[in-house]
C-alpha cells in the first residue's frame, strides 16, 4: 500500500513537473490581454494580469508582489502607447528578467499595427493627459482584438516555436469568432447608429467609431482633470439640447458628478465595462462586448 | 589632358547599353535578395532558413507600420522645479522664499544589458548664496544579470528604509523628520559606490536583500569619508506582504557601518514599517499610508566610549479626495553626539495634487527640544514638473 501511494505521489509530481516545465508563463498588464493570451495559448500557457478589470489601467500601484510574477515570466504583454507609463517600466526593470525587457523576444507590445485614433499633432500637457502616440484604449474595438491576438501569437511563437501550429490554429479560430460576433454586435447596435451620448473619460473612441455612437462631450473638461462645475453646466446644456439619453462611465470613476447631471436632466448614468472582469459575468474578451452592448441597447431603446 | 574614349559603332553601342542595363538589374536583384553566390552546404542550409522565414513572415500577415512620433535615442528628460517659502518663529530672519531645487533627470536604457539614470540638481548654497550644480544621483542598473541579481553602480541614494531612497519632492511633507536629519543630514545618505540586490526565491511574499559599499563622499552627521581604507557598508532586507487586494505591509531592516569624523566607527540599525491601503477599484480617490521608521546609532567617537542614540518618526497620510492629501507626522530624536539632547516635533501637511505634474503643499510644525524653547515653523512648497517623469517607487 505504502509503495503504491509513493508511486502515485511520484507520478503526480512527475506529471506536475512535466506540465509545469511545458507551460509558458505570461504576465499581461490588463485582463483583456490575459483573456486573448489564454484564447491563443490554450493549455500551453499560464497567464497572470497585473491590473484588475475594474481598475483604471492608467493608475496601477507598482506593488512589489507583481515583481515576483514578472521575474519568472517567459513573456510580457503590454497595451503600450504609454497607457501603463506610470507603472510598468518600473516593474519591468525591477524584475531582473532579461527575457521580458523591451526589445527581447518575450516582450509583446499589443498595439503594433493598430490603426490609431486621436494621434495628437503637438504634445502639450495643457490639454490634460494626452497620449503622444494616440488614444491607447484601442482594445475596445473588436477588430483591434484581432491585431492584439496576432501580436500575442507572434510573441508566443517566438518564445515557444515548437507549438507554432497550435497557436496559429487558435488564432484562426479567434479571428473567426470575432468575425461572427462582430456581425451580431453591429446588428444589435445598428438601430442606434449616430446616437449622441456623453462619456466620463476619453476612452471610448474606438468603441464609438466601430459601433457608430457619437460622443458629444466628456464629464472631464480635459482628459484626467476631474469634472468642474462649469463643465457640468456645459454638459447639462448639451444633454438638454441634444436629448441625450445616457452618460457612459467606467467602474473606476465615481458617478457623483454624472449624478448631478442626471438629476438636472433625467439622463441615465450607465457604468459599463472597459475591460474583461469589470463585472463578474464578463469572463473573457467576447463577454466584454456582449455585456456593454446589452447594457447600451437596453438604455437607448 | 587626354581623355580615353571608345568609339562604338551605332549597333555596338545599343548592345552595350542593353548589357549594362541588364547587369545593373542583376546586381540590384542579387543585392536585395542577399542570396550568396556560391552554394556550399552551409549556404544551402542558410538559404532554406531564409526561405522558411520568408514563408513564415508572409503567413504572419505583416501589420502596417505606424508613424510614431518623437522616436529618438535621446534620453527621457524631465525638469522638476521646487519653489518654497518658509517661516520660523525664532531668530532674526523669520520669512524667506527661494527656489529650493531644480532637478534635471536624464534616463534611458543604455543597451540590452544596462540602463542609466542621472539626476542633476541646481540649488543655492546656503552659506555662499550662490547657485551650484551637483550630481544628485548618477548610476547604471543592470537588466540582465542571472540569479535574480541586480547591480547598481555610481552615485545613488542608499537603501535605508523608505525616506532615504525617495527624492524629497515625492514625499508627502516638506521638511525631513528630525531623527533622519540628525543622522544623515538634509541631503540624506547619498553616496558613491556599488549596490547589489538579490530577489530571494521566496514566492509567498516579496523579499529583496541589498548590499551596498560606498566610499563615504556623502558627508553626513553619522558618517564621514575615511582618510584610510575604511568604507561604508550597508545591508537592507525588504519584505513586502500583500494583505489583500487593497492593502500591503512592508517591513524593512537596515544595518550600516562606516567611518565617522573621529576616524572611528559608527554603526546604525534601522527598521521601517509601512502599511498602505488603497481600494483597487477607486484607487485614485482615497488612500491611507501609515509609515514609521526608527534609527539606532552606536557612535564610537572616543576610545572606549560609545554614544547610543535613538530616533523615530511616524506619519499617517490620508487621501481625502482625488487631489487632496493630509499628512500628520510625529518626530522624536536624540542627538547622535549627545543623547541627552532630545527633540520632539509634530507637523501637519495639507497637499493639493492638481495633476501628476504639479502639487502645492503647506506644512506647519512645532518643535520642542531640551535646550531651546518651543519654536514653530511653516512652509509652502510648489512642485512643478515638465517633460518625462518616471514612476515613483511604491
Amino acid at each position: 500500500m505504502k509503495k503504491r501511494s509513493a508511486l502515485c505521489i511520484f507520478l503526480l509530481l512527475f506529471t506536475f513537473a512535466f506540465a509545469n516545465a511545458k507551460t509558458i508563463k505570461v504576465v499581461t498588464t490588463t485582463t483583456d490581454l490575459r483573456s486573448i493570451t489564454e484564447l491563443i495559448g490554450g493549455n500551453k500557457v499560464s497567464v497572470n494580469a497585473i491590473a484588475t478589470g475594474y481598475q483604471n489601467p492608467h493608475f496601477v500601484d507598482p506593488k512589489p508582489s507583481y515583481i515576483i510574477n514578472l521575474s519568472n515570466a517567459d513573456m510580457f504583454v503590454t497595451v503600450g502607447l504609454d497607457l501603463e507609463i506610470g507603472w510598468s517600466p518600473q516593474l519591468l526593470s525591477s524584475s531582473r528578467n532579461s527575457k521580458i525587457q523591451k526589445g527581447s523576444e518575450g516582450y509583446v507590445d499589443a498595439s503594433i499595427g493598430v490603426g490609431l485614433l486621436q494621434v495628437p499633432t503637438s504634445a502639450n500637457r495643457g490639454e490634460g493627459d494626452i497620449h503622444i502616440y494616440g488614444n491607447p484604449h484601442y482594445w475596445l474595438d473588436p477588430l483591434n482584438g484581432k491585431v492584439i491576438a496576432r501580436n500575442i501569437a507572434n510573441g508566443l511563437e517566438r518564445v515557444d516555436p515548437s507549438n507554432k501550429s497550435f497557436y496559429e490554429n487558435n488564432l484562426q479560430a479567434f479571428f473567426n469568432n470575432i468575425d461572427v460576433k462582430l456581425k451580431q454586435w453591429e446588428a444589435e447596435m445598428a438601430p442606434f447608429r449616430g446616437t449622441k451620448v456623453i462619456a466620463y473619460h476619453n476612452e471610448w473612441v474606438y468603441f464609438e467609431t466601430r459601433f457608430g455612437l457619437k460622443i458629444v462631450d466628456f464629464m472631464e473638461p480635459k482628459p484626467g482633470i476631474p469634472p468642474t462645475p462649469s463643465q457640468l453646466v456645459k454638459v447639462i446644456g448639451e444633454v438638454k439640447a441634444n436629448h441625450i439619453k445616457v452618460i457612459i462611465t467606467s467602474p473606476y470613476f465615481t458617478t457623483s458628478s454624472a449624478d448631478v447631471v442626471a438629476k438636472q436632466t433625467g439622463v441615465k448614468v450607465l457604468t459599463i465595462a472597459t475591460s474583461t472582469g469589470a463585472f463578474p459575468s464578463i469572463k473573457n474578451y467576447f463577454d466584454l462586448f456582449d455585456y456593454d452592448i446589452a447594457q447600451l441597447t437596453a438604455v437607448l431603446k | 589632358m587626354k581623355i580615353f574614349k571608345i568609339n562604338f559603332k551605332p549597333g555596338m553601342r545599343y548592345i552595350f547599353t542593353v548589357l549594362l542595363f541588364l547587369q545593373i538589374i542583376f546586381i540590384s536583384i542579387t543585392a536585395v535578395a542577399q542570396v550568396p553566390a556560391d552554394s556550399t552546404v552551409t549556404d544551402s542550409v542558410l538559404l532554406k532558413q531564409v526561405q522558411e522565414q520568408l514563408q513564415a513572415s508572409t503567413s504572419e500577415q505583416p501589420t502596417p507600420a505606424q508613424p510614431r512620433s518623437s522616436l529618438s535615442f535621446n534620453p527621457d528628460i524631465g525638469v522638476i522645479g521646487d519653489f518654497q517659502s518658509s517661516y520660523i518663529s525664532r531668530g532674526k530672519k523669520n520669512f524667506d522664499m527661494y527656489l529650493n531645487e531644480t532637478e534635471v533627470s536624464l534616463q534611458a536604457v543604455v543597451d540590452p544589458y544596462i540602463r542609466a539614470d542621472f539626476f542633476l540638481t541646481f540649488g543655492r548654497d546656503p552659506l555662499t548664496g550662490k547657485y551650484g550644480v551637483a550630481v544628485e544621483e548618477g548610476y547604471l542598473t543592470t537588466l540582465a544579470l542571472p540569479a535574480k541579481l541586480q547591480l547598481k553602480v555610481g552615485k545613488f541614494r542608499e537603501a535605508v528604509g523608505r525616506i532615504n531612497p525617495t527624492h524629497p519632492h515625492a514625499l508627502p511633507f516638506i521638511d525631513l523628520p528630525n531623527a533622519y536629519v540628525n543622522l544623515f543630514g538634509e541631503e540624506g545618505l547619498n553616496d558613491e559606490g556599488i549596490s547589489l540586490s538579490w530577489l530571494t526565491p521566496v514566492k509567498s511574499f516579496y523579499q529583496e536583500l541589498v548590499f551596498q559599499t560606498t566610499s563615504g563622499f556623502s558627508e553626513s552627521p553619522a558618517f564621514a569619508r575615511s582618510e584610510g581604507n575604511h568604507l561604508v557598508y550597508l545591508a537592507h532586507l525588504k519584505n513586502s506582504f500583500t494583505l489583500s487586494d487593497n492593502a500591503t505591509l512592508e517591513l524593512g531592516l537596515t544595518g550600516i557601518s562606516g567611518p565617522n569624523d573621529s576616524a572611528r566607527t559608527t554603526n546604525v540599525a534601522a527598521g521601517d514599517l509601512t502599511y498602505k491601503w488603497k481600494p483597487v477599484q477607486l484607487n485614485t480617490y482615497h488612500s491611507i499610508t501609515w509609515q514609521s521608521e526608527f534609527y539606532y546609532s552606536d557612535n564610537h567617537n572616543i576610545p572606549g566610549n560609545a554614544i547610543n542614540s535613538f530616533g523615530l518618526y511616524s506619519y499617517l497620510e490620508y487621501q481625502v479626495a482625488k487631489t487632496v492629501f493630509l499628512t500628520g507626522r510625529y518626530d522624536y530624536g536624540q542627538k547622535p553626539y549627545n543623547k541627552s539632547v532630545k527633540e520632539q516635533a509634530y507637523s501637519l501637511t495639507a497637499g493639493w495634487d492638481a495633476t501628476e505634474f504639479s502639487k502645492i503643499e503647506v506644512e506647519a510644525k512645532t518643535t520642542d527640544d531640551t535646550i531651546n524653547k518651543r519654536f514653530y515653523q511653516a512652509w509652502l512648497r510648489w512642485i512643478f514638473i515638465i517633460g518625462a517623469h518616471g514612476a515613483h517607487q511604491y
